[in-house]
């Protein structure tokens, strides 16, 4: 057997349990739903949960489930019973392995998602989510609420914030509506204030990655993302991340690298290979390159925006990277390459996410003439394993390594 | 297209026909007086651009299968090859492009343009959510930095007057435009589209003044349609006639269009009631008939389509996707099941560019054949 270059965090235990019970609860909340008056919410990954949990929603993930699909592979068939019904395979996988998964539950892990009351896009990351959402809001025949948060082409404006506000407030009246609850102020600050610790949390543990050798290597940051994607404002979250980070804290202290002998630091770009997660990022730590830091799981950790709480939301969900301009993403990795003194980047040109993919070139080129270090752009596909081309993205990847010798 | 013309013989009708096939690629020798501005979408305000003294240009692109490098494969042919023609300097004359934020992949060559292309760029970021809360006070403040950013870069005020004029002439076109369309049945299919789109890709005035002058021939020209089948078509932008005509070589005619370049252009109301000529600009953005990235209520575009399919008498609709363009994609599929609803068959038809081919022939063949199939039983 190969030797295994890359030394496993004792934290996944407690991220295994965490989650264990997130996912439990979520696949039986048709028993207790209704009787605690707690609709379930289907909700994208940038959408203002906060303002959800205040009214008790449940809320969960298209995009999480779709990379459990991925994992345990099963995107390709539930991506071919969305292609037969009618859904370009161009589109993105997530969309269409979620919708798969509606349409054959049977055939999806963990028996499906559980049916949902309510939808709730924010079409801060991507364009698709709108209409992913619109289709489900026609299959189930249920509500869809929508928050619009305009595409910054350079700073946020005044104009994009009140929009932004005025929806939220709109929001809230339509969930006043639907859950019967009426909107608390104080309750979505206290979601706020723990939204903003669990962000902290995973802020500085990530910051421990500027360490050399670094405690943490990309499949770990996708796999400990789980819990600030879906438990956000949550106690679990908050205990979980606390665990994660002193066990982090303690490898710096000790010296110890993820991957054993680093010698080559890299920044991942885009979404996570779901479908080869341990053997593509092996190929690199094999060679003693380690994925120190990534703009894709690094978007759960920007630090919440000043003002009331639906001020601070209108802009903080506004704010996220993928709202933003080719030029803002550049600096933002740039500022990762400096921080983190990377070697070298690594982005993942992702087929299904195009909002996230069609700008790379130009970063790249951005990036490499700023920082003077290299950019490797690999083509794939974050769930469908049907784009990923096994030979020559080892190729390409040998060759980009081989650059560091 | 040139047998219709030397048939007709009309001087207004042969320019908007030649205008349509170079696609605004003989501006500079054709109108040296005239200062373009490009744009994409016809979710950018032409108002505002007339209104600047600019003749506003839809960029298309002149091949289906541009690759630049700055795009990857998985992108739709009008981005790549209109950013192949901006890097080959095909652009350099004008005075700016202008984006509107509807798709991921407008929004991305937004970003791409201005860092790699020579043009000056201009964005405007409409609301989504046409009609949800506080989406009409966002866009008249995005309508007013619009005309701050044309200001900047003509360097010249732009009064309520030149708005007002824009507005006037854009209500007049449209006018012209509605009644050409209201000709499609008993007029060929893919002069009607060239003529629709020359409206995009020469100055206004000229081709206001050309389309009022061939009215009236067109009129003349028409002949009741009694044998060829009814067809809507639906998609984004179709950059030349090349399907129309294979439509109309086959027996049918396209007496229902939605696409970006075609009526949908220019349906919709247009009103000149307000004090501040934005907020008419911005009720008639809203209002028009939206396109699948635009959303003004669940299954408003769908019930639109399916009022204009039972208004013509359609019983067959094609539904054209450029390849990799997610946002008419999706809709595909609820449109088609929509139209199935209503009894109106459908046909989903996925092209790299505008070009039409051998497959596509076999497979329009095979449609519209059964679509007459079961008109005679
Ligand atoms: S992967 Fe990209 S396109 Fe798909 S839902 Fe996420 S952000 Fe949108
Ligand atoms: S709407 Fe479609 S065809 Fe138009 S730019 Fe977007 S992806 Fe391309």
């Amino acid at each position: 057997m190969a030797k295994r270059n890359y030394r496993p965090l004792a934290s996944v235990k407690a991220l295994q349990k965490t989650m264990g019970r997130y996912y439990a609860l979520t696949n039986y909340h048709r028993y207790w739903g209704k009787p605690f008056r707690r609709p379930l919410a289907w909700v994208t990954s940038g959408a203002p949960v906060e303002l959800l949990r205040s009214f008790k929603i449940h809320s969960a993930y298209p995009e999480q489930y779709a990379a459990i699909y991925s994992a345990r592979n099963t995107t390709v068939a539930l991506c071919e019973i969305a292609d037969s019904a009618g859904y370009s395979q161009d589109l993105c996988s997530y969309a269409r392995s979620n919708i798969g998964g509606v349409l054959r539950p049977d055939l999806a892990p963990l028996g499906g998602m559980p049916k949902p009351d309510l939808l709730v896009a924010c079409n801060n990351i991507c364009g698709t989510v709108l209409k992913w959402y619109e289709a489900l809001a026609r299959h189930f025949n249920i509500p869809l609420l929508v928050l619009d948060t305009p595409y910054l082409t350079d700073e946020m404006t005044q104009q994009a914030k009140d929009y932004v506000l005025e929806q939220l407030y709109a929001m809230a009246v339509d969930l006043e509506k639907i859950t019967g609850r009426p909107f608390n102020e104080k309750n979505l600050a206290k979601q706020m204030r723990q939204s903003a610790e669990i962000t902290s949390l995973w802020k500085e543990t990530r910051q421990y990655c500027q360490a050399n050798p670094s405690p943490l290597n990309a499949p770990d940051l996708f796999i400990h993302m789980a819990p600030i994607v879906v438990l956000r404002g949550s106690q679990e979250g908050i205990d979980y991340y606390r665990k994660l980070k002193a066990e982090v804290k303690e490898r710096v202290a000790l010296g110890q690298g993820a991957v054993e002998n680093e010698r080559i630091r890299l920044v991942w770009d885009n979404i996570a290979i779901w479908p080869q997660l341990f053997t593509f990022y092996k190929m690199f730590a094999d060679k003693g390159a380690c994925f120190v830091s990534d703009t894709y799981s690094g978007g759960w950790a920007s630090l919440q925006s000043p003002g009331t709480p639906m001020e601070s939301l209108a802009t903080t969900y506004t704010e996220v990277f993928l709202n933003r301009s080719p030029e803002f993403r550049a600096n933002q990795l740039i500022n990762l390459i400096r921080d983190y003194k990377a070697d070298g980047f690594v982005m993942h040109s992702n087929r299904s996410c195009k909002p996230y993919s069609l700008v790379q070139e130009v970063i790249r080129k951005k990036v490499m003439r700023e920082t003077g270090v290299p950019g490797l752009m690999i083509e794939a596909d974050m769930a469908d394993l049907r784009a990923y081309a096994e030979e020559p993205v080892r190729n390409r990847v040998q060759a980009f390594l081989e650059t560091f010798d | 297209m040139s047998e219709i013309t030397e048939h007709v013989k009309n001087k207004s009708l042969e320019l908007l026909l030649e205008e349509a096939t170079l696609n605004g690629a003989a501006r500079i020798l054709r109108y040296p007086k005239s200062r373009f501005f490009g744009y994409f979408c016809s979710y950018f305000p032409e108002e505002l651009i007339l209104a600047a003294g600019l003749e506003p240009l839809r960029l298309l692109p002149d091949t289906g299968n541009s690759t630049p490098a700055e795009l990857p494969a998985y992108c739709c042919s009008l981005a790549k090859g209109t950013l192949d023609m901006e890097i080959r300097g095909k652009w350099q004359d004008l005075a700016g492009i202008g984006f509107t934020h509807t798709c991921d992949t407008m929004q991305c060559l937004s970003g791409i343009w201005a860092a790699s292309g020579h043009s000056k760029t201009i964005d405007i970021v409409p609301p989504v959510m046409l009609n949800t809360s506080g989406a009409s006070r966002y866009y008249l403040a995005e309508m007013h930095s619009l005309l701050n950013s044309l200001m900047a870069l003509t360097q010249n005020k732009i009064n309520k007057e030149a708005l007002q004029d824009a507005l006037k002439l854009c209500t007049y076109t449209r006018k012209l435009a509605t009644e050409l369309d209201a000709l499609r049945p008993d007029l060929p299919s893919q002069m009607v589209s060239s003529l629709m789109r020359a409206g995009q890709v020469m100055p206004r005035l000229d081709y206001s003044q050309a389309l009022e002058k061939c009215l009236p021939a067109l009129k003349e020209m028409a002949e009741p349609n009694q044998h060829r089948l009814k067809v809507l078509i639906s998609g984004a932008v179709v950059e030349n006639d090349s399907l129309f005509a294979m439509i109309e070589d086959l027996g049918g005619r396209v007496v229902a269009d939605d696409t970006c370049t075609g009526y949908r252009h220019y349906s919709g109301p247009t009103v000149m009631e307000a004090e501040d000529p934005l907020v008419d600009i911005v009720r008639r953005y809203t209002e028009m008939p939206p396109c699948p990235c635009k959303n003004r209520s669940l299954n408003e575009r769908m019930a639109y389509l399916n009022d204009l399919a039972h208004q013509r008498q359609v019983k067959c609709a094609i539904i054209v996707i450029r390849k990799y363009c997610d946002p008419h994609a999706w809709d595909a599929v609820a449109l088609s099941e929509s139209f199935r609803n209503s009894g109106i068959r459908t046909l989903t038809l996925e092209l790299e560019g505008a070009d039409v081919g051998g497959q596509e022939r076999t497979r329009l063949q095979a449609f519209l054949e059964s679509m007459k199939a079961d008109s005679e039983l």
